[in-house]
């Protein structure tokens, strides 16, 4: 599980990050784009109002020169003109409210050609006023400002048979308001009026103090970002700016705010979708490997080669590799045992050899081989048991091939030291076997087989069930075979009576249980008796488990 | 001076005389609807400011009461008469009254009362004159000799309008808030009486005057179409 979390994250992390990167990477870009995007609509706004303007201001002079062509004012200009007086600036004025009042305008201001003015009248209210000539300045852009208020001035020549003999400045009230976009009036830098609800004039005032002169800035307010730009279109003179108010944090939240929910939302579904996959994935191909991993582990411990179940994943790929590991361990299980068998053969010839020294006991191991396997059957041992007892009975004095002739075949009674060269013959076997890799399971009964029931056994002189029950079986069968060999000093003793110096013997020297089950395979199986003469095919035979005496029984028949 | 005195003299002897033979017209004018039309808007001003506009008001008159007392009626004819004396002021950018009547050779004073200046003048056959600027205070003396209409405007203040319709005899006047009118000391005999409004033009009618009973005329302003029609072929 622990690779399946790696892969896991290794898949996921990256595919995060990217997806990340790419929502921050895009909202900026679209962010961007919308801001640019805002900034030139901005800009054509201003000059389709422009020109909008352009053309009713047009329209606009175009009807107010009828005003001016009325003969009626040209001769109450010209009474000014000529008389200067008091009365003749009232008729003057006096002509400029009618026209105020039949046209509806807020201002009108008459100023002779050098731009003196004549006479002026205001309106305030629903009162229609002459203007304090001394307090105006004479406009020289399209908007003025006069005690407080902003008119848009129109300048309409008066002539006269060819001359220009007074400029007529028609204006009406204006108010920020009117703009429907956010504006502010600046002059010199301070902010005279602002239309931006919520703000005071003061605040727009360090607000616009970054733009200086540019034409267009970005300044913060308030935490938001505003884009200004100065409206040259409106042409205010005298020194007046008006610049325009955008937000353009508010304009770009809605975009970005879409944006962000289509992001989260695809963000969401592609992370489970990687999630899943990448879980999948993990599942699918990590998670056998790390079985495999796991069970070459376990053979590693073990020493056995491992073996794998097979269609334990739907990926192709895994089932491949499991089945050639599955093969590679065969072969080399094959190899093993093969090596394995061999071994036993070559070792089982070398004590069928070693018996075949001495035509006394010839035959021996195969011998004590049946009985063993006769008692570990009826003991219902393991088969895998039985077959360590069987070819362990096999084995069991190879060790003797260390110990020589003399002292072996001497017939009549042994010397002491002779006696102790024989004991040393299972720790001889022991060694000998200990070098060869697959023969460990017999070691046991190759060392203990003459170890007693109550100790005075050698080598080591082991109590009871301390030896195994393997070497306590190839005990009985040994002393049993060797009871009823002819030896060169004694004939062989008969069946009884051997089985009689076993029980005896049980509990002393021998298990006595092995002795019962084996007196009873004995009492059962009459065909469990000696046979002096054992082939190499029976030796064969024997070491492969198959039935021997069953084999020689039907030759003998035949 | 004696002159004068003689002519006077004989003046009065002569009306006198005819008073011993004279009748009398005495009739009115029916007006049926309102002859003057209205300004159709009010000032843009009105509008901007929201003000109610209200054009069919009339301010202090009845609409065909100011019809009736103006429309003019005379008697056609030479016929010696005594020339008067009127005033035409300037008050408030208007010309007060707006409508005069007076027999030939009659003199009229254009007073201006207004802070401002005014420039009186006439464009009219009967008589043009223009009597230039001046103030507060000044006027200025006009003589009418001739019978005829005469239209006075003035040059600084084009919304001032009056009429003058100077009459060849005595017999001529506007008609009263009812429409009445009444001219006495006429030698008997067949006239053509004319009834004349600014917007509804010339409309006669010959009577017969004797010295039993005033003669009656009723004048129908405006004309309709048949009743004119009947006028004509008679």
């Amino acid at each position: 599980m622990k690779y399946a979390h790696r892969t896991f994250l290794w898949s996921i992390a990256p595919f995060t990050i990217l997806l990340v990167g790419i929502f921050g990477a895009v909202q900026q870009s679209v962010s961007s784009t919308v801001r640019q995007g805002l900034r030139n609509s901005l800009r054509e706004r201003q000059a389709a109002v422009a020109s909008m303007e352009r053309r009713a201001a047009a329209r606009y002079s175009r009807a107010l020169r009828a005003v001016a062509e009325s003969a009626a004012l040209k001769a109450g200009l010209q009474l000014v003109l000529h008389d200067g007086g008091k009365e003749a600036r009232l008729t003057l004025e006096d002509q400029l409210k009618e026209i105020c009042d039949s046209i509806g305008v807020d201002f009108l201001l008459i100023s002779n050609g050098n731009g003196v003015p004549l006479a002026g009248i205001m309106r305030s209210g629903d009162r229609i006023s002459g203007m304090d000539l001394a307090s105006i300045e004479t406009p020289t852009g399209e908007y003025l400002l006069h005690s407080g208020h902003i008119y848009r001035v129109t300048p309409i020549p008066v002539n006269q048979a060819g001359e220009n003999i007074a400029t007529l400045s028609v204006g009406e009230r204006f108010d920020l308001s009117e703009f429907n976009a956010p504006v502010a009036l600046l002059r010199s830098g301070r902010v005279i009026d602002a239309n931006l609800p919520g703000f005071s004039l003061r605040e727009l005032e360090s607000g616009l103090r970054r733009c200086g002169r540019d034409s267009e800035c970005e300044f913060s307010l308030r935490n938001e970002t505003y884009l200004s730009e100065v409206l040259e279109n409106v042409r205010f003179g005298n020194g007046y700016t008006l610049r325009s108010l955008q937000n353009v944090d508010r304009a770009v939240s809605p975009v970005q705010r879409v944006l962000r929910r289509i992001f989260v939302n695809s963000g969401l579904c592609a992370l489970l979708a990687a999630i899943g996959l990448s879980a999948v994935s993990a599942r699918s191909i990590v998670q056998p490997i790390a079985q495999v991993v796991a069970q070459l582990r376990n053979s590693a411990g073990s020493g056995l080669p491992p073996e794998f179940s097979a269609c334990a994943s739907p990926v192709r790929e895994i089932r491949e590799l499991m089945a050639s590991f599955n093969d590679a361990a065969g072969a080399i299980r094959d190899g093993r045992e093969e090596l394995s068998r061999a071994y036993v053969e070559f070792i089982g010839s070398l004590a069928s050899a070693l018996d075949a020294r001495d035509p006394y006991t010839a035959g021996h191991s195969v011998r004590v081989s049946e009985y063993s396997l006769a008692i570990a059957r009826r003991l219902n041992l393991a088969p895998q048991q039985i077959d360590e007892i069987r070819i362990g009975a096999l084995l069991h004095d190879i060790g003797k091939i260390g110990i020589a002739d003399s002292v072996l075949q001497k017939p009549g009674g042994l010397t002491a030291e002779e006696f102790a060269l024989i004991r040393e013959h299972p720790v001889i076997g022991r060694k000998i076997l200990e070098g060869v890799q697959g023969l460990a399971p017999y070691l046991a009964i190759v060392e203990l087989h003459h170890e007693n029931w109550d100790g005075s056994g050698y080598p080591y002189g082991q109590r009871g069930q301390e030896t195994p029950l393997g070497a306590r079986i190839v005990h009985v069968a040994d002393a049993y075979d060797a009871m009823t060999s002819d030896r060169p000093y004694r004939r062989g003793m008969r069946r009884e009576e051997a089985l009689r110096a076993l029980i005896r013997n049980a509990g002393v020297q021998f298990d006595p249980l092995v002795v019962k089950v084996f007196a009873e395979s004995l009492g059962d199986e009459g065909d469990l008796r000696p046979r002096q003469n054992v082939s190499l095919a029976n030796l064969a035979r024997a070491i492969r488990g198959e039935p021997v005496a069953a084999a020689q029984e039907a030759s003998r028949l035949s | 001076m004696s002159l004068r005195l003689q002519q006077a003299t004989f003046f009065a002897a002569l009306t006198a005389a005819y008073a011993a033979y004279a009748g009398e017209i005495e009739g009115a004018v029916i007006v049926h609807r309102r002859l003057t039309k209205r300004a159709i808007t009010a000032p843009v001003s009105a509008y901007q400011r929201g003000v109610a506009v209200n054009l069919d008001a009339d301010a202090e008159q009845d609409p065909l009461e100011f019809e009736r007392s103006h429309v003019v009626i005379y008697v056609e004819g030479e016929f010696p008469s005594r020339p008067g004396f009127a005033v035409m002021e300037q008050r408030n950018r208007r010309f007060a009254p707006d409508l005069l009547v007076l027999p030939a050779g009659s003199q009229i004073s254009f007073p201006n009362e207004d802070p401002i200046f005014h420039n009186v003048f006439s464009l009219s056959k009967p008589k043009s004159f223009d009597l230039g600027n001046y103030v507060k205070g000044q006027t200025r003396l006009v003589t009418f000799p001739k019978p005829g209409i005469v239209f006075v405007n003035c040059h600084l203040h084009p919304n001032m309008s009056a009429a003058i319709v100077i009459t060849p005899n005595s017999w001529g006047a506007r008609a009263d808030a009812s429409g009445r009118f009444r001219f006495s000391g006429i030698p008997p005999g067949d006239y053509t009486v004319a009834a004349w409004h600014k917007a509804a033009g010339f409309v006669r009618q010959t009577v017969r005057v004797d010295n039993r009973r005033p003669a009656r005329i009723e004048f129908l302003i405006p004309l309709e179409e048949s009743v004119s029609a009947s006028y004509a072929k008679r």
